[in-house]
C-alpha cells in the first residue's frame, strides 16, 4: 500500500493543484518516503487516473493540463532525488512530427501523457526528417519511436523514417507508432508502424504495454 | 492597377471566451478559474507579441492545385494573414517546461489572434473587388477544398518569402505556422461576395469554433416525410432525438458504436472517419452514414430503418416463489405497484394490496437510451441541458407503463395505492429531475438517496392517480437503490452465511456480507456484457446470437427465437470469447490468431445446419459468427476480445477486492447471486470458463434475475421494509477500487485467460 502522504500526492495531481503537489513532494521526502515510490505512486498514479477520465469523457483536456502542470511540479523537486537513487525510466521514446508538417499540438499532448506513464522524452519538435529521428534514438537508446502527421501530404514521411530504419537494419530494435488526425490502423499496417492510437492517454498505454512486452522477451 | 494589396490597419484582438472554448474549457469546468487566472496573466504580452501581416494579391490556380471544378489557370485572389510566430514560441517554450495549461492556452490565443484578422481582410477584398470589378465565387482553404500546393502557389505568387521571411515547409506549411491563406475564386459578377468562412461547408466537424446555420432534413419513415431543422453546430442524431425520432446510440454520439445509420437520399453529408469504419466502399456510396458524426452542409433527405426494439426481452423474474398470474383479480379492491427502473428496461408489477400477488407484469425499454446506453452518457446529457427531457421521458416511460399495467389487468388507476421504485442512483436522480453534476465527477456526491416520497403528481407530474410513490435508498452515487433492493431481496438483512450480490452490469455494482455487515462497490465493467461496445453487439432482441459453438474453426450459432442473425447479445459475446479461447484461437493474452483465417475454412454455420464458407477478404476483419438477412457477415473482432478483456478482468477484481476487505475467502462465501437480465441467462459454467469469476463459487451461484424489482416487490408485501431497507442503505460501506492497489493487481492478472 501506498503512503497515505503519496496517496494525498495522487490526489491534489489529479485535482491539478500544482503548489500543494509541490509541498507535499517536498514533505514527503523530509519524512523519507521513497522518491520512487512517490514518483509511481502518487506522481504517475494519479496521472494515470486522469488520463483514464480523460479517455472516458469524464474530464476534458482543460482538467488534464492542469493535472499534468501539477506533475512537472512534483516531479522537478523529486528528480534531483531521482537521480541520486538511480531511478530508471519505464522506457525512453523520441518523438516528432514528421518533415514538412509543423503541427505541435497533438505531438505535444502525446508527450505529456508519455511523460506521465513514466517514459523519458526526447521531444524532437516539428519537421523532423528520418536521420534526426533515427540518430537521436540511437543516441540516447529509445525504446520507442513516435511520428505524428496532420497532412495527406506529410504522412508519406512515416514511411520514409520506417523505410530508413529498414535499410540501416535497425526496424526490429524499435516500436514504432504513428498518430495524427488523418493516420488510421491502416495506414500504420500499410507503412509498417507497429501501433497507431487515436489519443494521447491510448499512445501512452499502448506504448507502456509495449515496452512491457518488448522488455519481458 | 496593382497585382498586391497588403492589408493595413490590422488589430489583432484576443477574447476569453473564444481562446477557451478553443481548448474545450468552459465555466462549468473544474478548472476554468485557474485557466482564466492564467489568461488574465499572459494576455498582455500575448498580445504584444502578435505581429499582424496581411496580403492580398492576384494569382492563377497551378497543375498541382487544380481540381476537377477548378482547373489550372482558374483566376484567383489569394489572401495570406499572420500574427508571425512570437506567440506559437511561446506556447512550445511553455509545453516543452512542462506548462501544458499554458502552452494549450498559447496556442489557442495565437489562434483567435489570427482569426480576428478576418474582419479587416475582408473589407479589403471588398475594395479589391470593387477596383477590378470582380466578385468571389467561392473561398477554398487547403487542404479541406484545395490541395495543400495553393499554399505554395500563394507563398511564390505573394512573394512572401522575401516581403515578410514567411517560409514554407516540404509538406506545405507556412513557418510561422500561425499563418492562414485562402483562394477566393473570382467571377466577372462584381455583385457577388462569397468570400466567408462557411462552417457548413468545412469538413473539420471538430473544430471549436464551428457555426453552421440552420440546415433542413426531410426524414423518410414508410410512406411520410416529415421535415425537422437541424440547429447551429448540430449533428443529425442530435436533431432526430430532438425531434422524437427514436435512434438507438448505445455510444451517446461519439461515433464509436456505429449503431446511428442512417441513408442519404437526397444531397451530401460528408464522410468522416468513423463512416469509413461503420461502412464498407458501396455502403457510403449508397449514402450510409452515421447520423452522430453527420453534420450536413446542405439541405437533405434522409431514410433510415428503425429497429423494432419492441422485441427486447427483459427480465421480470424474481427471487421469490413462482408468480401466481391471476388476471382476474378477483376479491382485491386495491393495488400496488413495484417498478424497476434499469438503465436499458423497465420493469413493473401489479399487486394485489391484500394478498400481495403478482397480478400482471409489464416490461419496456427505457427511452433515455438514445441519449446514450451507459450512465456516464446519462450524465452527461442531463449535464449538458438535456435535464429536462430525460425527466420527461422516463416519467412518460412510467405513465405509459402504470396505465398499460392497470388496463391489461383490468383494474383502474384510482385503485393504485402506493409506486415502490428501484433503480440506480442515477435513474433516481433523473426521475427527479436532480442535478446530476456531482455524480460524474469526483467525490461524485448524489443529491438524494434516501427514502423518496411523494405523491403520484409530485413525481410523475401527472394527476390522474392519487397513489403514494416511493424511491427506495441507495448507498453511494454508483451503488443505488436497485443494489439496496437486491440486497433486501436476496435477504442479506436475515442471513448469518456471508454472501455476494454481483450485478453484471455496465457499473459492476457489488456487494459482500451478512445480517452483520455488508461491503459494496462498483468497478466499471462498460457495456460490453451487454452487447455495447462491441462491434456487432446488440441488446437481447430477436435475431441476437445468444449462443455459439467453435469447433476446428466453425462456428455454430444460436439466435434468440432462431431468426436471422442480427448481431450479438451479451450471453453470445462471452460464449464467443470462451469458444474461442477453447479452439486456441485466442490466445492467453487475449490475442485472435488471425492467421487462421488465411486458410478459408469454413466458419460460419446457422443453426438450421447450412454451412456459410467465408472468403479470406471476409473473415480479415475478424472471426464470423453468421450471417444476415443482408448478407453482412457478423464479425467477432480483436477490438471486441479486448472489451470483454476489460470487462471481465473489472468483474473478477472487484469481487476479490471486495472479499479481501471484507475479509473473507472465496471459500467461505455462502450463496453467489448474480442479479440483472444478462447474469440470468448466463452459463455460469461459462462465466467461470473466461474467467469473470472465480471457481471457488461454481457451485453456489445463484441467478436471481431482476432483484431489483424483487426487491420493491417485497417492500410493498412487509410492513418491515422500510425499516430494513434504511438499515441496508445505511449501514452498509463503500469501497472505491479506482486507487486500490490490490484491485490493480488482480485486475491486471484477471485480463489474461487460462489456457485449457
Amino acid at each position: 500500500m501506498a503512503t497515505a502522504i503519496v496517496e494525498e500526492i495522487s490526489e491534489f495531481l489529479q485535482k491539478g493543484r500544482a503548489k500543494n503537489v509541490k509541498k507535499l513532494v517536498e514533505e514527503a521526502l523530509a519524512q523519507g518516503v521513497d522518491a520512487k515510490e512517490i514518483l509511481n505512486e502518487g506522481l504517475l498514479a494519479g496521472m494515470m487516473i486522469v488520463g483514464g477520465k480523460f479517455k472516458r469523457n469524464e474530464v476534458f483536456v482543460p482538467e488534464v493540463l492542469v493535472a499534468a502542470r501539477a506533475m512537472t511540479a512534483g516531479i522537478t523537486i523529486l528528480e534531483p532525488k531521482l537521480i541520486e537513487v538511480g531511478n530508471e525510466p519505464i522506457g525512453k521514446a523520441v518523438i516528432g512530427t514528421v518533415k514538412g508538417d509543423l503541427h505541435d499540438i497533438g505531438k505535444n499532448l502525446v508527450v505529456m501523457m508519455m511523460k506521465g506513464a513514466g517514459f523519458e522524452i526526447c521531444d524532437l519538435g516539428t519537421d523532423v526528417d528520418a536521420d534526426t529521428f533515427i540518430a537521436k534514438a540511437e543516441e540516447i537508446g529509445a525504446d520507442v519511436i513516435g511520428m505524428s502527421a496532420l497532412l495527406t501530404t506529410t504522412m508519406p514521411n512515416m514511411k520514409d523514417v520506417i523505410d530508413t530504419l529498414e535499410e540501416r537494419g535497425l526496424r526490429d530494435k524499435y516500436i514504432v507508432m504513428i498518430g495524427g488526425a488523418p493516420v488510421n490502423d491502416s495506414f500504420a499496417e500499410q507503412i509498417g508502424a507497429d501501433y497507431y492510437t487515436a489519443d494521447a492517454t491510448s499512445a501512452a498505454e499502448v506504448a507502456k504495454a509495449a515496452v512491457d512486452k518488448k522488455k519481458a522477451c | 492597377m496593382k497585382n498586391f494589396y497588403e492589408v493595413d490597419g490590422l488589430i489583432p484582438k484576443i477574447e476569453l471566451k473564444s481562446s477557451l472554448k478553443a481548448m474545450d474549457c468552459y465555466e462549468d469546468s473544474p478548472v476554468y478559474e485557474e485557466v482564466v487566472e492564467e489568461f488574465e496573466e499572459i494576455y498582455e504580452e500575448m498580445l504584444s507579441l502578435a505581429e499582424p501581416i496581411g496580403i492580398l494579391g492576384f494569382g492563377k490556380i497551378s497543375a498541382e492545385s487544380a481540381t476537377k471544378e477548378y482547373p489550372e489557370g482558374t483566376p484567383v485572389i489569394y489572401g495570406v494573414t499572420s500574427i508571425g510566430d512570437g506567440i506559437k514560441q511561446c506556447s512550445t517554450k511553455a509545453f516543452q517546461e512542462g506548462d501544458y495549461v499554458k502552452g494549450m492556452l498559447c496556442d489557442a490565443m495565437a489562434d483567435d489572434a489570427l482569426f480576428s484578422l478576418e474582419g479587416r481582410m475582408m473589407e479589403v477584398l471588398k475594395e479589391v473587388c470593387s477596383e477590378h470589378k470582380v466578385g468571389i465565387l467561392k473561398r477554398l482553404e487547403a487542404p479541406h477544398d484545395i490541395p495543400m500546393a495553393s499554399q505554395r502557389d500563394a507563398w511564390e505568387c505573394l512573394e512572401l518569402q522575401t516581403r515578410f521571411g514567411i517560409d514554407i515547409s516540404s509538406g506545405y506549411m507556412f513557418d510561422p505556422v500561425k499563418t492562414s491563406c485562402q483562394v477566393f475564386i473570382l467571377t466577372e459578377d462584381a455583385g457577388t461576395f462569397k468570400a466567408q468562412h462557411d462552417c457548413r461547408k468545412c469538413p473539420n466537424v471538430n473544430c471549436k469554433l464551428r457555426n453552421i446555420p440552420k440546415t433542413e432534413v426531410t426524414v423518410q419513415k414508410g410512406e411520410e416525410k416529415h421535415k425537422i431543422y437541424l440547429q447551429e453546430g448540430e449533428s443529425l442524431l442530435a436533431c432526430l432525438i430532438r425531434e422524437g425520432y427514436y435512434v438507438s446510440a448505445p455510444c451517446g454520439g461519439k461515433g464509436r458504436c456505429g449503431k446511428c445509420r442512417i441513408r442519404v437520399v437526397k444531397g451530401y453529408v460528408w464522410i468522416t472517419q468513423e463512416d469509413e469504419k461503420a461502412f464498407t466502399r458501396e455502403e457510403l456510396e449508397a449514402g450510409w452514414r452515421l447520423a452522430c458524426m453527420a453534420y450536413p452542409v446542405e439541405d437533405l433527405e434522409i431514410a433510415f430503418d428503425l429497429m423494432d426494439e419492441s422485441q427486447f426481452e427483459i427480465l421480470s423474474g424474481c427471487v421469490e416463489e413462482p408468480k401466481e398470474k391471476d388476471y382476474g383479480s378477483q376479491g382485491e379492491t386495491s393495488y400496488n405497484i413495484a417498478v424497476d427502473i434499469g438503465t436499458t428496461t423497465i420493469a413493473m408489477e401489479l399487486l394485489g394490496k391484500e394478498s400481495g400477488k403478482n397480478i400482471h407484469t409489464v416490461t419496456s425499454i427505457n427511452s433515455q437510451r438514445m441519449y446514450g446506453a451507459d450512465v456516464i452518457s446519462r450524465i452527461q446529457a442531463s449535464v449538458d441541458g438535456k435535464k429536462e427531457e430525460l425527466q420527461e421521458s422516463i416519467r412518460k416511460d412510467l405513465l405509459d407503463g402504470i396505465r398499460r399495467l392497470t388496463k391489461e389487468a383490468g383494474t383502474d388507476l384510482r385503485q393504485i395505492e402506493r409506486i415502490a421504485v428501484s433503480g440506480n442512483t442515477t435513474m433516481g436522480h433523473l426521475l427527479m429531475g436532480y442535478d446530476c453534476r456531482s455524480l460524474g465527477v469526483f467525490p461524485f456526491t448524489p443529491v438524494n438517496i434516501d427514502f423518496i416520497k411523494g405523491t403520484f403528481e409530485e413525481i410523475l407530474g401527472s394527476k390522474e392517480c392519487e397513489a403514494q410513490i416511493v424511491l427506495l435508498p441507495g448507498i453511494s452515487a454508483y451503488v443505488g437503490g436497485d443494489i439496496s433492493s437486491g440486497l433486501y431481496a436476496c435477504g442479506f438483512h436475515e442471513t448469518k452465511e456471508v454472501c455476494l450480490l454481483v450485478d453484471l452490469g455496465t457499473n459492476g455494482e457489488m456487494a459482500v456480507g451478512n445480517k452483520e455487515r455488508i461491503l459494496v462497490t462498483s468497478t466499471a465493467a462498460g457495456p460490453a456484457f451487454e452487447g455495447g461496445n462491441i462491434s456487432w453487439g446488440t441488446g437481447s432482441v430477436a435475431g441476437a446470437i445468444c449462443s455459439v459453438e467453435i469447433t476446428a474453426g466453425e462456428a455454430k450459432v444460436k439466435t434468440i427465437q432462431e431468426k436471422s442473425p442480427v448481431g450479438i447479445c451479451g450471453t453470445g459475446v462471452v460464449e464467443t470469447v470462451m469458444e474461442l479461447v477453447k479452439d486456441e484461437l485466442v490466445d492467453e493474452t487475449g490475442l485472435l490468431d488471425e492467421d487462421y483465417f488465411e486458410e478459408g475454412f469454413p466458419l460460419g454455420r446457422t443453426d438450421k445446419g447450412e454451412i456459410i464458407r467465408f472468403t479470406q477478404k471476409d473473415v480479415r476483419e475478424g472471426f464470423p459468427l453468421g450471417r444476415t438477412d443482408k448478407g453482412e457477415i457478423i464479425r467477432f473482432t480483436q477490438k471486441d476480445v479486448r472489451e470483454i478483456q476489460l470487462a471481465k478482468a473489472a468483474i473478477r477484481a472487484g469481487a476479490e477486492t471486495l472479499l479481501l476487505r471484507y475479509g473473507v475467502s472465496k471459500e467461505q462465501i455462502g450463496k453467489v447471486y448474480l442479479a440483472g437480465g444478462f447474469g440470468y441467462k448466463l452459463d455460469k459454467e461459462k462465466a467461470i470458463a473466461i474467467g469473470m469469476l472465480p471457481e471457488e463459487f461454481c457451485d453456489r451461484i445463484e441467478a436471481v434475475g431482476n432483484s431489483s424489482l424483487a426487491g420493491a416487490v417485497r417492500f410493498l408485501k412487509n410492513e418491515d421494509g422500510e425499516e430494513i431497507l434504511e438499515k441496508i442503505a445505511k449501514e452498509s460501506e463503500e469501497i472505491n477500487l479506482s486507487a486500490d492497489k490490490d484491485f490493480n493487481e488482480v485486475y491486471m492478472d484477471s485480463m489474461m485467460f487460462e489456457a485449457e
